[in-house]
């Protein structure tokens, strides 16, 4: 296999869940490769592995069968440790469910990752910032999660998901939970980072969103069915493409 | 009819689930309860035994002892026996004070009482082995038999002439070993003694041929055997001076054995029904959530208020009941051996009484409603479509403690930001601690205190009876305190890592090791646990100082610093396990679990 270019690479991916009779094909025979750069949708009904599929990638969960290698490395045969540390520097996660820890402000928990990382406190504080202004939050910096709308609150998923550089962004379904105006806001973001060369993996059942990706991989039953190649970003700009402008 | 049944299978199918909680507060009420019932039946198990050896042996109301001999003394204490209050008399007889010697060289203080060989009315000692005395052969009281390790078939040494022990027998003429000599030669202070009866011409042959001290001693038995108060009164001017000791004074004397046993078992009941409420506190509010969720189902389906706090309550209640109850029967089958550290009293102790019950079962009920009130409270009065999407109970934002935990390493930050997320359990978790450097402190101290062993001249070649059965005493305590205190860390640690899952696993997305997870999960109970260290110390001192009797010796401070570093040590040791398997959880299924 070579992995030289690619960020992220999936090799006769499998898991399965369940014994026996209950067995079943989560994620089902997958290859998967996705170059540095681009922005891959995996598009797919619920129960269809989506998200099982991106778990693997980052390394939350171990393949029943397979390999996964991200940035040139094997991660399937890590150690939790080592998992860890791979997710640290290569790896960020958005959630449906945002995921922030609620008693931690937007700026504490964009800085948590950097801290665990072994950054200063001063240097995850100044890049938390940084971060902060780029997704247009710097004046909700001292708020909790619960004082920000759901779309502040992916935003500072995001902006926590950045904190580290990672290779490659993993986001499960991230306008799951957000009206109209929250995902624009979302995909404008997702939009200025996938120029400025950031990987994506985004798990999505919505097709506006996917609309937005540079390659489209629809999966049923655990397996890929489709892989297209689209034009990404789209010259009426996003809010035409998607159909979300007035 | 149909509620009530409702309730017993809602609460039995929660039992079911719930089987290691439902063990854990067994555990905690039965020890609070048992222990409880056990200091306050002590005083009423020894007056009991009393009882029963004083109706097996027909002890005297009154023993009238003289510091002096000689035939005055003797017709004094003859012409008691002509007093209309008196029914029956024995004696006068001989105590003569001497020194024993076993074969395997232990020496002791004994009186040695000169009685007939056919005993009479009054103070017929009950020979429990071998046969009463007859001339050449001894009979010893079975409390000092026991101690001594001396049986039917020994020979002991008394002034330099072996005897045969004949027999063992037990009386209520006297206290329980080793206070036997109820009165010194010439009136004055005792020591230490047991007691011991031989034929009244060996005893006699006993104090003559060594010049051995000698008093004489009377037991009378009264019309009225409660009027033994005025019966003193009535005799208190003669030329000769007479010590009367009623039946009562003696039975209160028994207790002398048992001075320290009563608050060391009523303090320890204090902390065990303290250790036991933060214990089902910590189940209850781990499961506080949970609790909601199922109060807001039932609120859902029509269930009113009333009926959701009985389900909710009944529970707890039923297994504190249960526990109780435990309690009690391990209280009733432990208090003849608590009660009675010699064997110089006969008979079974009596079963607890309805004060007793009633105190335990008070405890008990306590326990349970005040650990789970605030939970069942919240539960009823949460909206029901709240209720149903009831989460964990969500930490404050505390800034400055964030921002200060950012300048640590990993595994403190995260055991720092842990500790700030449930003050409330940090709380428990130091009570638990301090109470386990409280129950080690006083063990410590009870150790390091100097003894006078039982022996002669204070020898401790026979034990100090009285300081044994509390160290033991002390000690047992101790340990149920200290599992109690540990099973509290196991369930602290458990809860909080159960509820801290979801940041956790967050955590471990953002790159966190579950190694780094386990020690900040170990690191939030010895955050918790340090404070309880430090101050079980001084409060340890405190609570000795309140019920210790008379001096003590404060242990060397390095003993007691060395009990607090262990307490955290184990501490440690004991958070790392649950740790450890709540950090190995896997990440996707508690994120999944969340957003559900």
């Amino acid at each position: 296999m070579n992995v030289s270019s690619a960020a992220v690479q999936a090799c006769g991916l499998v898991k399965t869940h369940g014994q026996g009779q209950s067995r079943v094909h989560a994620v089902d025979e997958v290859d998967l490769e996705v170059p540095q750069g681009q922005m891959l949708a995996v598009m797919g009904p619920s129960g269809c592995g989506k998200s099982t599929l991106l778990h693997l990638l980052g390394g939350l969960e171990r393949p029943t069968d397979g390999e996964v290698w991200v940035a040139g490395r094997r991660i399937d045969t890590l150690s939790e440790r080592a998992l860890a540390r791979m997710r640290r520097r290569s790896v960020g996660f958005v959630f449906q469910a945002f995921h922030l820890v609620e008693e931690l402000s937007a700026a504490e928990n964009v800085e948590l990752p950097a801290l665990l990382a072994g950054r200063s406190r001063r240097q995850a504080r100044r890049r938390a910032s940084l971060l902060l202004d780029r997704v247009g939050l710097a004046a909700r910096a001292r708020h909790l999660p619960s004082q920000l709308s759901g779309g502040q609150r992916q935003r500072v998923a995001i902006a926590r998901a950045l904190v580290n550089d990672p290779l490659v962004v993993l986001a499960d379904e991230p306008t799951g939970n957000l009206d109209t105006a929250a995902t624009l806001e979302v995909l404008r973001i997702f939009e200025e980072l996938r120029s400025a060369g950031q990987t994506f993996v985004i798990v999505t059942h919505d097709e506006r969103v996917a609309a937005t990706a540079d390659r489209l991989v629809s999966m049923r039953d655990g397996m890929f069915v489709d892989d297209t190649r689209l034009a990404g970003s789209h010259p009426r700009g996003l809010g035409g493409l998607i159909g979300l402008e007035g | 009819m149909g509620s009530i049944v409702l309730v017993v299978r809602l609460v039995l199918a929660d039992v079911r689930r719930h089987k290691v909680q439902v063990a854990i507060l067994l555990l905690a009420v039965t020890v609070a309860t048992a222990t409880m019932a056990l200091g306050v039946s002590l005083r009423g198990a020894s007056d009991t035994l009393y009882e029963q050896t004083r109706a097996a042996t027909a002890g005297p109301d009154v023993v009238a002892l003289s510091g002096d001999r000689g035939p005055a003394v003797t017709s004094a204490l003859a012409a008691l026996a002509n007093d209309p209050d008196v029914v029956a008399h024995h004696g006068p007889y001989r105590i003569v004070y001497a020194d024993l010697t076993t074969r395997d060289s232990t020496s002791s203080p004994v009186v040695v009482h000169g009685f007939a060989e056919t005993p009479g009315a009054v103070n017929r000692p009950l020979v429990t082995s071998g046969q009463w005395v007859r001339p050449g052969g001894m009979v010893l009281e079975r409390g000092f038999a026991t101690a001594l390790g001396v049986g039917v078939g020994d020979h002991v040494t008394i002034a330099s002439r072996s005897y045969p022990v004949v027999g063992i027998a037990v009386t209520a003429a006297t206290s329980i070993y080793p206070w036997a000599a109820q009165i010194g030669p010439g009136g004055g202070p005792s020591d230490y003694s047991g007691l011991a009866w031989m034929t009244r011409s060996d005893a006699r042959t006993l104090a003559s041929s060594h010049d051995l001290p000698v008093t004489l001693a009377m037991d009378l038995k009264l019309r009225d055997p409660a009027a033994t108060e005025a019966f003193r009164e009535g005799h208190r001017v003669s030329i000769i001076r007479i010590n009367f000791h009623s039946w009562q004074f003696t039975a209160v004397q028994d207790m002398v054995i048992l001075r320290d046993s009563q608050p060391i078992l009523v303090v320890g009941s204090w902390l065990l029904s303290f250790l036991a409420s933060t214990g089902v506190t910590a189940l209850a509010v781990g499961r506080a959530a949970e609790q909601t969720r199922r109060a807001g189902l039932l609120k859902a389906v029509g269930a009113a208020p009333g009926l959701i706090a009985t389900v909710l309550l009944t529970e707890y209640l039923a297994l504190a009941l249960v526990g109780d109850a435990l309690g009690l029967v391990i209280a009733r089958l432990t208090v003849p051996a608590i009660a009675s550290p010699t064997a110089s009293r006969i008979g079974d102790a009596a079963g607890l009484t309805g004060a007793t019950v009633a105190t335990a079962t008070v405890l008990a009920v306590a326990v349970a409603v005040l650990s789970t009130l605030r939970p069942t409270l919240r539960a009823m009065r949460t909206a029901t479509v709240t209720a149903q999407s009831a989460t964990a109970y969500q930490p404050r934002h505390r800034p400055w403690l964030t921002a200060l935990s950012a300048l640590l390493p990993t595994p403190l930050l995260l055991g720092v930001r842990l500790t700030a997320r449930r003050p409330g359990r940090v709380v428990l978790q130091a009570c638990s601690t301090a109470t386990i450097v409280i129950a080690i402190v006083a063990l410590l101290i009870r150790f390091a205190q100097p003894e006078r062993g039982y022996g002669l001249d204070g020898s401790a070649a026979l034990p100090n009876l009285r300081g044994e059965h509390d160290r033991q005493l002390m000690l047992a305590v101790a340990i149920l305190l200290i599992a109690l205190a540990l099973v509290n860390t196991i369930t602290l640690t458990w809860t909080t890592a159960i509820e801290a899952r979801p940041s956790m696993a967050i955590a471990r997305t953002l790159g966190a090791t579950p190694g780094q997870i386990s020690a900040g999960l170990s690191t939030a109970q010895l955050l918790s646990s340090l404070p309880g260290a430090i101050l079980g110390i001084p409060l340890g001192l405190g609570l000795f100082s309140i019920f210790a009797l008379g001096n003590w010796t404060v242990p060397p401070f390095s003993w007691l610093l060395g009990a607090a570093l262990a307490t955290l040590l184990a501490t440690a040791a004991l958070t790392a396990l649950p740790a450890r398997l709540a950090a190995r959880q896997p990440v996707a299924q508690a994120l999944s679990a969340e957003t559900a």
